[in-house]
C-alpha cells in the first residue's frame, strides 16, 4: 500500500479502573475501506471517537506524513480531516436542506458555492425530493443518508462509521453500500465498525478484530 | 360587600383609563425584570452548559449547591445585599442602595440558580449526539453550544419564563434595597404592599390584576412549550 494518511499509535483507554483499548495501533489509507469487529462493550465506539477526536485518549499518538506528534498536539488538525458518524444519527431540528448545508458554513465558500454544493450533495444522495421536509420527522433509513450526505459534502479524508447499516432493510443497505462504494472510490479512507461482515464484502480491505483492547488483523486483501 | 365591589370597581377605572401613575409603576416592575433577566439568561446558561457538558470535578456539589440556592428566601438576599451596599458597608461607596440598579443586581441573583437549574435540565436533556455531531462537522465549540441551545430552544425560553415569573412577582428584594421610592423603586408589588397598608386598596387590586393576568399568561406559554419539548425529544 502506498503512503498512510494517518496512523494512530498506542491508544490507550480506560474507564473508572476498567482498561478498554491497551496500545491500538491504526493506519489510515486513502481510498481504503477497514472494516472493525468485536464484541458488544469490546470498545468499537470509543476508539472511533477517539480517533475523531470526539473522546479524549488516556495515552495515543498521531503520525502524519511520517513525523509523530502526541494526541494532544496534532488533534485540532486531524480533526478537520476526519467525520465521526453515529450509528443512530440525530438530526438537527431543520430542514434536510439545512442539515446537508450544517457543515458548510465553517468552510471557505461564498452563498452561490454553497447552494451548488448542497444541491449537488442531495442530488448524489437522491435526496432532492425530502430536501424542504423536517429532517427529524423522516424514517431511519432516510436519517442514515441525510447523514452521510452531511459529511460527505464536507469531502472528509476520513469517514467513521459506527455500524452504519444497523436497523435496515434490504433496500436501504443496498443504497447506502452504493454511497460506500462511491465515498471510497472518491479516495475517502473508511472505517466501519460493525458486527455484519457480509454486508461489506468487496469493499473491505482489512477486517480487524477489537479483543482484549488491541487489533487483531483478520483478514486483508 | 358594597366597599369590595366599588374599590374594585375603581381598580378597573384606573387600568382602563390608563392612569399615568399605575402603569409608570408597571413600567418600572418590567424594566427592570426584564433587564435582570436578559443580564443573567446568557451567563446562567453558560454555567448551564458547562455544568452538562464539561468534565471537571466538582460538578456533583456544583449542581447540588445551585439546586439548594433555589429556595433561599427573598427577604434574604435582600438582607444580605442590603448589608453589603449600607453605606458603611463594602460596598457603601458605590450609592447602590435604594435604587433601580441595586433592585436588578437583586433580581439577578435571584433568578441566577433558577436560570442554572432548569437550564441545566433543558440542556442535558439533550442528546449527546447533538454536541458530537456539531464537533464532527467542523462547527468551533461556541457555535456547537449555540447549535445544542436550539435543539433545546422551548425547554431554554420555559427557564427564562420561570425565572422572570420569580423575579417580578417577588418582594423581598425590591422592598429592602429598592426602597419602594415612587416613579424611581416603586414596582408592583411594592406598591400594593403599601397601598394595602394605607388602607386604599383601589390601586393595590388593580396592580394585583396586572401581576395575576401576567402569571395566567405565563403559565399558559409554559405549557404550550411544553408541549413543544415533547415534539423536540
Ligand atoms: N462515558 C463512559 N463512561 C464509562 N464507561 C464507558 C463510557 N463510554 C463507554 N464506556 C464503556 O466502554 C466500553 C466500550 O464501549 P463502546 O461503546 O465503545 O463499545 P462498542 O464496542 O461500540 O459496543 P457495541 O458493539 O455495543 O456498539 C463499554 O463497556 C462501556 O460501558
Ligand atoms: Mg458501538
Amino acid at each position: 500500500m502506498n503512503e498512510p494518511l494517518l496512523v494512530f499509535r498506542e491508544i490507550e483507554k480506560s474507564f473508572s479502573g476498567s482498561q478498554i483499548l491497551c496500545g491500538v495501533d491504526l493506519s489510515l489509507y486513502p481510498g481504503k475501506c477497514i472494516l472493525l469487529s468485536g464484541k458488544n462493550g469490546v470498545g468499537k465506539t470509543i476508539l472511533l471517537k477517539i480517533i475523531a477526536g470526539l473522546e479524549i485518549p488516556d495515552l495515543a499518538k498521531i503520525e502524519i506524513s511520517g513525523k509523530t506528534n502526541s494526541w494532544e498536539k496534532a488533534v485540532r488538525s486531524v480533526r478537520k480531516e476526519i467525520i465521526y458518524l453515529h450509528q443512530h444519527p440525530i438530526m438537527f431540528s431543520s430542514t434536510v436542506e439545512s442539515n446537508v448545508a450544517y457543515g458548510l458554513r465553517f468552510a471557505s465558500l461564498n452563498r452561490k458555492q454553497r447552494r451548488e454544493s448542497v444541491d449537488e450533495a442531495l442530488e448524489w444522495a437522491g435526496l432532492t425530493d425530502v430536501a424542504k421536509k423536517q429532517a427529524k420527522t423522516l424514517s431511519g433509513g432516510v436519517q442514515q443518508r441525510v447523514a452521510f450526505t452531511r459529511a460527505w459534502i464536507l469531502k472528509p479524508k476520513v469517514l467513521l462509521l459506527d455500524e452504519p447499516m444497523a436497523n435496515m432493510d434490504h433496500e436501504s443497505r443496498e443504497q447506502t453500500y452504493q454511497l460506500l462504494v462511491r465515498m471510497k472510490s472518491a479516495g475517502m479512507s473508511l472505517v466501519i465498525t460493525s458486527h455484519f461482515m457480509q454486508y461489506f464484502e468487496g469493499i473491505v480491505d482489512q477486517h480487524f478484530q477489537l479483543k482484549n483492547g488491541a487489533l487483531e488483523l483478520k483478514s486483508k486483501s | 360587600m358594597n366597599g369590595l365591589l366599588l374599590t374594585t370597581q375603581q381598580a378597573l377605572q384606573l387600568l382602563f383609563t390608563g392612569d399615568p401613575e399605575l402603569w409608570s409603576i408597571v413600567l418600572l416592575s418590567f424594566s427592570v425584570s426584564l433587564k435582570a433577566i436578559l443580564l443573567t439568561t446568557p451567563f446562567a446558561f453558560l454555567v448551564s452548559f458547562a455544568l452538562s457538558h464539561g468534565k471537571f470535578p466538582g460538578i456533583r456539589i456544583i449542581l447540588a449547591i445551585f439546586n439548594s440556592l433555589l429556595s433561599v428566601p427573598t427577604v434574604v438576599i435582600g438582607l444580605f445585599l442590603y448589608v453589603l451596599l449600607t453605606r458603611q458597608g463594602p460596598f457603601g461607596d458605590l450609592r447602590l442602595l435604594f435604587t433601580q440598579t441595586a433592585m436588578i443586581i437583586g433580581q439577578m441573583i435571584l433568578c441566577f440558580p433558577t436560570l442554572v437549574a432548569l437550564g441545566y435540565a433543558a440542556i442535558q436533556a439533550a442528546d449527546r449526539r447533538v454536541w458530537e455531531t456539531a464537533r464532527t462537522l467542523g462547527a468551533p465549540p461556541w457555535f456547537s453550544m449555540l447549535t445544542v441551545f436550539f435543539e433545546v430552544r422551548f425547554a431554554l425560553l420555559a427557564a427564562v419564563l420561570t425565572g422572570f415569573g420569580r423575579i417580578i412577582s417577588e418582594i423581598g428584594i425590591s422592598m429592602m434595597i429598592g426602597g419602594n421610592i415612587m416613579g424611581y423603586t416603586r414596582n408592583i408589588t411594592t406598591a400594593i404592599a403599601m397601598e394595602t397598608s394605607k388602607g386604599e386598596f383601589a390601586q393595590g387590586i388593580a396592580l394585583g390584576l396586572v401581576l395575576l393576568l401576567l402569571s395566567f399568561l405565563l403559565t399558559a406559554l409554559l405549557s404550550y412549550l411544553q408541549g413543544h419539548k415533547e415534539f423536540a425529544a
